[in-house]
């Protein structure tokens, strides 16, 4: 027989078997398993089973309903799951029953690496608490906010800075171009900015920049400061936070 | 703008079954690309899923983008980017639907990353560690980030580059379509030139074979299928620890010299 058993942190608050009538939860003490907790609705959500499916729902409460840390409106149940409201959780145990198991063919806690597999939200959790630790190496570092630039030194151009928050930045005479070199002979794309995964890195159209006062010989990352020079204009690259 | 594109998919040389889907949908010049997941035949399912909910999604003018579907972005971006997100959170959908219905297909789900090229306007779409690039006067450039731990940790500067590449935990996506009811779509525009390369390719290809190789192929050869098809060999040749798939869309030159740009020039 399936049961639900409501726990406050690791305490067991009260066990309810599920038979053919919906378990209600809620802050109201006529429900099957009452929370006395202000951030839970007075009818919460409801588990009942539907043919051999278990089934939570969300009875629009104000706070909601989570499943393993996912919230949700209707949910089908697996042995195993935990569904939280407020500080409380449920845990599901449907092991004697038709219900169907958690973890049939793959468990998401202890991955093969060679598998692909989906990162759940309390490992993503715990990463970004790990990278807010580490103190912040990257250009797009999170808490402040960085705007890699383009000041103009020299050369003649459609703007005095560019803020680059595009993808692909192209540098070139073209109308699609962001940096919009001016004059006769300019190329149609000049260079192009390229942002990655660990910063941006400046590339070649069809002519090679210089930076820094060496040509490129392909894509480079741009670091603070950086001095590029093409077709005629001088550029720094700064990042302001 | 005139598009010559091709596509190849390939088991590699150490899987039992390919997970990968791609579809080239020639008229409306639609490039999809999906690695699936999932044990037994389920990563086939989902990625199959994904392509085909994409095609038809984009292929039906009576979609009324004013009923976007929940998490659908805002106005900036064109109809035709608008759509494609909204198709691929559709596929989202149908994938985690799927699942919760067939038991046995818990835990499945896949990559996603599609470009729509109308005029000179690329509309991007893109979920997981697949990626899209961009060939351009021999410079090859990343228009999407992976959904990955490690490009996580990059992006975040817990770990380089480099470290990323040798990472055990290259496998482990923060995003897939098919893991949640709702996800968050990375979409995306870009402007694009006369002989531009457009390259979607999934991880199999880039964990084999470095993007300067890849810029080196797509130079060599002009033929999108047979440039395609040497870079799935290379994938192989490099040991082909996974299903590959590469679809190339090449744009021609707008004009074929100067005798072709008198003639547009005086028609007007």
């Amino acid at each position: 027989m399936a049961k639900l058993s409501l726990m406050f942190e690791e305490r067991l608050m009260k066990e309810v078997p599920i038979g053919n009538r919906p378990v209600t939860i809620g802050r109201s003490p006529d429900n099957d398993l009452p929370v006395d907790n202000l951030a839970v609705s007075n009818y919460h959500a409801r588990v009942y089973f539907e043919g051999s499916r278990l089934v939570v729902e969300d009875l629009d409460s104000l706070n909601g309903t989570f499943v393993n840390d996912l919230r949700v409106e209707r949910a089908t149940l697996h042995d195993g799951d935990a569904i939280w409201i407020g500080k409380h959780h449920i845990k599901v145990d449907a092991t004697a029953d038709s219900a169907i198991p958690w973890d049939m063919g793959r468990k998401a806690a202890a991955p093969k690496i060679n598998e692909t597999m989906v990162l759940d939200t309390k490992m993503r959790r715990e990463m970004q608490r790990q990278a807010a630790a580490m103190g912040e190496r990257s250009q797009f570092s999170p808490g402040r906010v960085k705007m890699p630039t383009l000041i103009v030194l020299n050369g003649r151009v459609d703007q005095k800075e560019y803020v680059l928050t595009n993808k692909l930045t192209v540098i070139g005479k073209s109308s699609m171009a962001t940096v919009q070199l001016r004059g006769w002979f300019k190329p149609q794309v000049a260079a192009q900015i390229n942002q990655r995964d660990d910063g941006y890195y400046l590339g070649t159209g069809t002519k090679i920049p210089v930076v820094n006062g060496s040509p490129i010989p392909g894509p480079v990352r741009l670091n603070d400061g950086d001095l590029i020079e093409i077709c005629g204009v001088r550029m720094n690259f700064v990042i302001r936070e | 703008m005139q598009i010559d594109s091709g596509g190849v998919t390939d088991l590699g040389r150490v899987r039992s079954n390919n997970e990968d889907s791609f579809r080239i949908v020639e008229p409306l010049n639609l490039f999809i690309l999906s690695d699936g997941m999932g044990g037994e035949a389920h990563g086939e399912i989902a990625s199959s899923l994904a392509v085909d909910t994409i095609e038809r999604v984009c292929s039906s003018s009576k979609v009324d983008l004013e009923v976007t579907l929940a998490g659908a972005s805002g106005e900036n971006w064109t109809e035709q980017t608008r759509l494609l997100e909204n198709a691929v959170l559709q596929a989202n959908f149908g994938i985690y639907q799927s699942s919760q219905e067939h038991p046995e297909q818990r835990g499945m789900g896949a990559t996603l990353t599609a470009g729509w090229i109308n005029g000179s306007k690329l509309s991007l779409a893109h979920v997981g560690d697949s990626r899209a690039y961009l060939l351009r006067t021999g410079n090859l450039q990343q228009l999407t980030n992976d959904h990955s731990l490690v490009a996580e940790q990059v992006r975040r500067g817990i770990i380089t580059p480099q470290q990323a590449e040798e990472s055990e935990m290259q496998s482990v996506l923060l995003r897939a379509l098919g893991a949640h009811p709702e996800v968050d779509v990375d979409i995306d525009e870009f402007d694009l030139f006369p002989r531009d390369v457009l390259l979607l390719c999934s991880d199999g290809l880039t964990r084999m074979v470095t993007e300067p190789e890849i810029a080196g192929t797509l130079q060599a050869e002009t033929d999108p299928e047979k440039a395609a098809q040497k870079l799935v060999d290379l994938a192989n040749e490099r040991g082909g620890l996974d299903n590959v798939t590469v679809i190339v869309a090449r744009l021609q030159d707008e004009s074929k010299g100067w005798f072709s740009w008198l003639r547009r020039e005086s028609g007007k």
